[in-house]
């Protein structure tokens, strides 16, 4: 049979080039393969890492992985195309490897019904006298090729940074997602998983429940809490590792939302006892120097609370004229802490001397109760009056508890509180936009009244100066 | 006729002109080919480098009839192709046509471009029609036919340069160099002493049928279509418009001021069978392409003002395209 075939090759050596053309076809076909497969490998691995660690579905993970192989399979074939030789270069490359001068391009590229029979014969011939310089494994191994190595560990790195850097995504996308988001999607994968159906349910609820904005903020916390305790307990119980990988994330997400409701609870309280109004601690006339902000130095629990208080603290609240900030700057530099105290031996130029020690005794009181701070500097102001009787008069000493007050603070309508309160699980930058802009808290300082001071009238625009007069 | 035979006969002619030549193998081998694939040959070279030797031993070891021409500027076309004379027999007088020296299967056009351009367009119907045609009457020529021409580089005062149209006409040009010192010392040896070497008969009586059967042979050679494909693109290459309409996209370019025409991409094909048939193969190979495309082109391609002025000549724009057209 051997013989046959020899015998066979020898008189047809034109053979010997088709059967090149496979293998180095084959060659092309690895290469291409072994370019491609180890990225092809890396997404489908990521893909199956997402579905288990529950960061996909699994109708995602399918299509990426399906999309990934038709892409794949894709790659392949246009980089095998350009790869397989034709006979021509076969050939040439035989002719090359035998020394045989184009005799087997010849032999495989012409046509034989169009050129005389003697000479082609001849030529198959001579070529046949070649046939035993070549030996096609020997002479054209296959070499795994750089650019294959290249793949190799491009992939390999390309794992390494996805298993390095998904935390850090993952951190950074759920920190932009909104809560309830985030337990509607948690809700929605383990709804796949038939032992987490029923929290599954449970947080869609919650989730619907956090959306309503008519839903009342106790009821809220007890929603949560109620999904809190749902989730350990589960947790408890399960022992699969992506269902616990998906508990864990639920607890997170839910032990923020009860962080942010109990500090929205806390603001709202505290804005309920202060009664809203307006709270400044101004230096006034015959009051001595202002107490710090009764809020500012405590660690609120809330975090719009303590956005306000440190606004108020830097005097980023809105305000009018940059004249008036910088003077307040000023008389917060004054009542800001106890190494800001003034000297008691220094006689302050605006201040009567009795009205020092009542003074300091305002700044002891803001300064060393911080959780209630903010709350006892809103009970010093009378609530419920109008806002004329709670505030200085004119040459008035002012009645104890608003003395010394530097801030002004507006009581919020409901709809804002609400809608404050509402978003806090926002990002913290959306948050002090938020306070900055919609809550009017002021630390204005006053002016001072002077009694015999002319009214202070605004001056006309000069463009309209000529049309009213 | 089989390769084998050809291939004896071709080295027998070979060896029996380099009795008399010395050297100057390539150019005999060349102008062999030229003759069995039916073309002209242009031979230039400074006088004494035994150009003209060269023909007449070519055409005593084929067998063939010679006839020498020498080109001066007052030669008359009539007196190539021949004329009508007035001729009495029977007591009448008639015209009758007396063949010139182009009459011949082997004619030496020395010193061709002596001749005025009138003198040397007659000799280009000879060429490639391989007839004449006086006062209306055609005549044809014997076959084979091959015109020799030779040519001064050097000596260009009262010349007339051959046109582009005639020089397309030759097969090959040839360069006939100096002798290298061995060479000459042979050449002296040979000369100079008392014995003269002669040069003896290759072919039969009936040659010219056999040199059919040659020419025949030569045209049946083997070439794969790839290497037809590499002669098409070099010979493409040397248009100067070729390389997507740019002009100066390839150095070579810029000193091309017209290609080579269809005719030079026959003779490089007929030249590389010939050549692989004289190395004894039945196929041609890029090798022998590439040997062959230095006489086939050089003389087709014209060069610009900038090549003349920089001393760049068509061999080296040649070099420059085989080194740039790959093979396929």
């Amino acid at each position: 049979m051997r013989e046959l075939a020899s015998e066979n090759s020898r008189k047809y050596p034109e053979r010997l080039v088709s059967r090149l053309v496979a293998q180095l076809r084959h060659q092309a076909l690895w290469d291409s393969l072994s370019y491609f497969s180890p990225p092809l490998l890396v997404i489908i691995y990521i893909a199956g890492y997402l579905y288990h660690g529950a960061w996909v579905g699994s109708l995602a993970a399918l299509l990426m992985t399906l999309i990934s192989i038709g892409a794949g399979i894709l790659a392949v074939t246009l980089r095998y195309r350009p790869l397989v030789p034709s006979a021509s270069k076969a050939s040439r490359l035989i002719d090359e490897r035998a020394g045989a001068k184009d005799r087997f391009l010849t032999l495989a590229t012409i046509d034989p019904k169009r050129s005389p029979p003697s000479l082609i014969a001849r030529l198959r011939l001579e070529a046949g006298g070649f046939l035993d310089r070549i030996e096609l494994r020997r002479d054209f191994p296959y070499k795994f090729k750089k650019s294959c190595y290249a793949s190799l560990i491009g992939s390999i790195l390309a794992a390494l940074l996805f298993h390095l850097l998904l935390p850090v995504a993952h951190s950074t996308l759920t920190s932009l997602l909104p809560a309830h988001q985030r337990l509607r999607e948690l809700a929605e994968k383990m709804a796949e998983r038939p032992r987490l159906i029923e929290i599954a349910r449970s947080l869609q609820t919650l989730a619907a429940k956090l959306e309503d904005p008519k839903v009342a903020r106790e009821e809220k916390q007890a929603l949560i809490e109620e999904a809190q305790k749902k989730v350990a307990e589960q947790q408890k119980k399960e022992k699969q590792k992506d269902d616990q990988d998906l508990l864990g994330q639920a607890a997170s997400t839910l032990k923020n939302l009860e962080q942010q409701s109990s500090a929205g609870k806390d603001q709202q309280e505290n804005q309920e006892k202060g009664g809203g109004g307006v709270q400044s601690n101004l230096p006034q006339e015959g009051q001595g120097e202002g107490k710090p902000s009764p809020g500012g130095g405590g660690e609120q629990k809330g975090e719009m609370s303590a956005e306000v208080s440190k606004d108020m603290q830097q005097g980023k609240t809105a305000q009018g004229d940059p004249k008036e900030q910088s003077g307040e700057k000023n008389s917060q530099k004054q009542g800001d802490g106890k190494n800001n105290q003034p000297d008691p031996s220094k006689p302050d130029p605006n201040k009567p001397g009795m009205e020092k020690g009542k003074d300091s005794a305002g700044k002891t009181q803001g300064g060393g109760d911080d959780k209630g701070g903010r709350g006892k500097a809103s009970e010093e102001i009378p609530q419920g009056a109008p806002p004329a009787d709670r505030l200085h008069q004119a040459g008035e000493q002012g009645r104890e508890g608003v003395k010394g007050a530097r801030y002004v603070t507006v009581q919020l309508p409901e709809e804002v509180v609400a809608e404050t309160k509402g978003e806090k699980g926002g990002n913290k930058d959306a948050k002090g936009g938020r306070v900055g802009s919609k809550v009017p808290v002021s630390n204005v300082p006053l002016p001072a009244h002077l009694p015999d001071a002319p009214t202070e009238t605004q001056q006309m625009p000069l463009e309209y100066r000529g049309i009213i007069r | 006729m089989e390769p084998e035979k050809f291939q004896e006969l071709f080295h027998r002619l070979e060896s029996e002109v380099s009795k008399i030549i010395v050297g100057h193998d390539d150019v005999i081998r060349k102008v062999l080919i030229a003759f069995f694939a039916g073309g002209h040959v242009l031979l230039e070279g400074v006088p004494g480098l035994g150009k003209t030797l060269l023909v007449k031993s070519l055409s005593r070891v084929l067998g063939m009839s010679f006839k020498r021409i020498q080109f001066t500027p007052d030669l008359m076309p009539s007196d190539i192709v021949g004329t009508q004379v007035l001729a009495e027999s029977d007591g009448r007088r008639e015209f009758q046509f007396k063949q010139g020296p182009i009459f011949a299967h082997v004619v030496l056009a020395d010193e061709i471009n002596r001749a005025t351009p009138k003198t040397q367009s007659a000799v280009l119907e000879a060429m490639e029609e391989k007839q004449v045609t006086v006062f209306g009457e055609s005549y044809p020529l014997e076959s084979p036919f091959m015109v020799l021409a030779t040519q001064n580089p050097i000596e260009l005062e009262g010349t007339y340069p051959l046109p582009e149209a005639q020089l397309d006409r030759f097969f090959f040009k040839l360069l006939v160099g100096p002798p290298s010192p061995v060479e000459l010392k042979e050449i002296l040896q040979r000369t100079t002493g008392a014995e003269n070497a002669e040069v003896s008969r290759v072919l039969p009586a009936d040659g010219a049928e056999l040199v059919g059967g040659m020419k025949q042979l030569l045209r049946q050679v083997l070439i794969a279509p790839p290497i037809e494909d590499y002669v098409v693109r070099l010979v493409h290459a040397t248009q100067p418009a070729s390389s997507n309409g740019n002009p100066t996209a390839s150095p070579v370019k810029q000193y091309l001021r017209f290609g080579s025409s269809p005719r030079g991409a026959q003779s490089v094909i007929l030249g590389a069978k010939g050549n692989a048939l004289a190395e004894g193969r039945v196929h041609v190979s890029y090798e022998d392409v590439e040997k062959v495309v230095y006489p086939a082109l050089r003389h087709r391609i014209i060069l610009n003002f900038q090549a003349e002025a920089e001393n760049v000549n068509a061999d080296q724009i040649l070099a420059e395209l085989v080194k740039q057209v790959a093979r396929s």
